[in-house]
């Protein structure tokens, strides 16, 4: 393969390439929009009842209860321990 | 005297060559980079000990028995493999080269007649066809990591999954890149090699592991070195290009609180990514098939116990034949190579060139939004998770001490994983498919 074929076939995947992942990630965006407006459109009030039996009673989100959130708490405990072994070895 | 010879010519120290102390050299390198300096040591513990391993001479662990055959055996049995091969005996590396190009049928022969000639596939390349060559580990772990994903901030601000998809930029310039020097006459790789290569960018372990897999066994090694050691120096790569390419101002930039989002949304993602992968894209469904599974078990709460076991015990256990796979990957002849100097080179430059486009696509995407968003959450959009995350909080401290960007980061964060995968199918169809 001569050099500037080389050069076309990665400019192609790249307008291939970034042009799909847009339009993938678009559609993705639309239709959770979608989703999560008639998700929260079917589930007026308490969107906990049916949950199961030992559910906490608010929702389990990231931003409106930090405390109870497995991903947070595993970065700040990561981060903590991470600050003292910086500070352990300084 | 002759048994004390034969000792001696058995011995490691007689048999070093200088590419397997420099690669043993370069595995100590790892496991100090590891152990001492924290260095993503999860991974590079396991690959750089498999890399002092498969550089043991005479053990051959990280060869076929074919391959051992051909390195190690007597003159008659050499040419028994050549003309099973139906290649000249000239050199070890022929008979390999020819092994390798030969139809499937004559390699079955040889590998029976290195079997009768006494000779086994070494351990770690037993592991890496287990794990590696037959995609299993690098699935399996991404199931893990579906399972220890939170949806959560993505799904109360979908829009970030922009982010994530501008930050795929990085990929595709280094594949250009790569294909650069190679015009130019400095390196030669070909499109797949190349595509394997700008997957670094996408700043995450298993997805690269399973790209390069699949398009450029050979470069395995070198590709997840690389994009292990620079996620692990994320912290000190993003933030000069983060400060650079925004102003003071954004960076105080507070983002309203995100929205509670039902644990009835967390388990219809899942099934909607599902869907849309299997509609569009059947070359990502392998990663985010297995991406959606681990994080439907985690949603659905119903089976913790699977979900448990998949983001701790048996990822761990992946990790470990994962890592041990990759380091069969550094022996010095596929690893000592011009080439390796380039993608560890071309590897950086993926990663800043993906920081800087979510960085920009933030900025373009403030402009035009209702919420404002803090441009600094844009470099969260290359995966490496989390650390890409805490990367843009902490940039976003150092200009507003009461400016948490953490969780608004997460959803970029956990986009990147996505926009990488879908990056990855889109490059597997365009070279393997055409």
């Amino acid at each position: 393969m001569s050099s500037a074929d080389l050069m076309g076939e990665g400019l192609n995947l790249m307008l291939f390439g970034m042009g799909f992942v847009f339009v993938f990630l678009t559609m993705l965006v639309i239709v959770t929009s979608f989703m999560s407006r008639i998700v929260q459109a079917t589930q007026p009030e308490q969107p906990q009842t049916t949950g199961g039996n030992n559910m906490p009673a608010t929702p389990i989100t990231g931003a409106a209860d930090p405390a109870s959130d497995p991903v947070l708490l595993g970065i700040i405990g990561d981060a903590i321990k991470q600050h003292r072994i910086k500070q352990g070895r300084s | 005297m002759d048994k004390l010879l034969s000792l001696w010519y058995g011995s490691g120290i007689y048999n070093l060559t200088f590419g397997q102390t420099t690669m043993i050299v370069i595995g100590f390198l790892l496991l100090y980079l590891a152990i001492r300096r924290n260095f993503e040591p999860l991974l590079l513990v396991p690959i750089g000990f498999g890399g002092i391993v498969a550089n043991i001479p005479e053990a051959g662990l990280a060869y076929s028995a074919v391959e051992q055959m051909a390195n190690m055996a007597s003159n008659a049995q050499l040419a028994e493999l050549a003309s099973v091969l139906g290649a000249p005996v000239e050199s070890a590396k022929q008979l390999i080269t020819a092994y390798h190009n030969a139809p499937s049928a004559v390699q079955a022969a040889a590998e029976h007649l290195a079997a009768d000639s006494g000779y086994n596939n070494g351990m770690l390349y037993q592991f890496y066809n287990v794990a590696i060559a037959s995609g299993v580990a690098p699935l399996v772990i991404f199931m893990g990591v579906g399972a220890m994903t939170d949806f959560g901030p993505l799904l109360a601000n979908p829009k970030t999954l922009f982010l994530g998809a501008a930050a795929q930029f990085g990929i595709f310039t280094t594949v250009i890149g790569a294909l650069a020097l190679t015009s130019f006459g400095l390196m030669d790789f070909s499109v797949a090699q190349a595509a394997a290569i700008g997957i670094i960018g996408g700043a995450d372990g298993p997805t690269a592991i399973y790209v390069s897999s699949m398009l450029a066994p050979e470069l395995l090694g070198a590709i997840a070195v690389a994009a292990y050691s620079y996620m692990a120096l994320v912290p000190l790569i993003q933030p000069p290009i983060m400060r650079a390419l925004t102003t003071e101002q954004e960076r105080q930039i507070e983002m309203s609180q995100l929205r509670p989002v039902s644990q009835r949304e967390k388990i219809i993602f899942p099934l909607v990514l599902l869907v849309l992968v299997a509609l569009l894209l059947p070359d990502a469904a392998p990663l985010l098939g297995m991406f959606c599974f681990g994080n439907l078990m985690r949603e659905c709460g119903v089976v913790d116990r699977l979900s448990d076991t998949a983001q701790n015990a048996l990822i761990n256990t992946v990790t470990i034949f994962l890592g041990l796979s990759v380091g069969s990957k550094l022996v010095a002849d596929k690893f000592l190579q011009a080439e390796t100097l380039g993608i560890l080179a071309l590897g950086i430059v993926a990663f800043c060139v993906g920081t800087a486009a979510g960085v920009l696509m933030a900025k373009l995407l403030n402009r035009f939004s209702s919420t404002p968003i803090n441009p600094l959450i844009g470099s969260a959009g290359v995966s490496a998770v989390p650390m890409a995350a805490r990367v843009s909080n902490k940039v976003g401290l150092e200009a507003n001490p009461h400016n948490f960007l953490l969780m608004h980061a997460m959803g970029p964060n956990v986009a990147g994983v996505i926009g990488s995968a879908v990056a990855a199918g889109v490059m597997i169809k365009y070279v393997t498919g055409g």
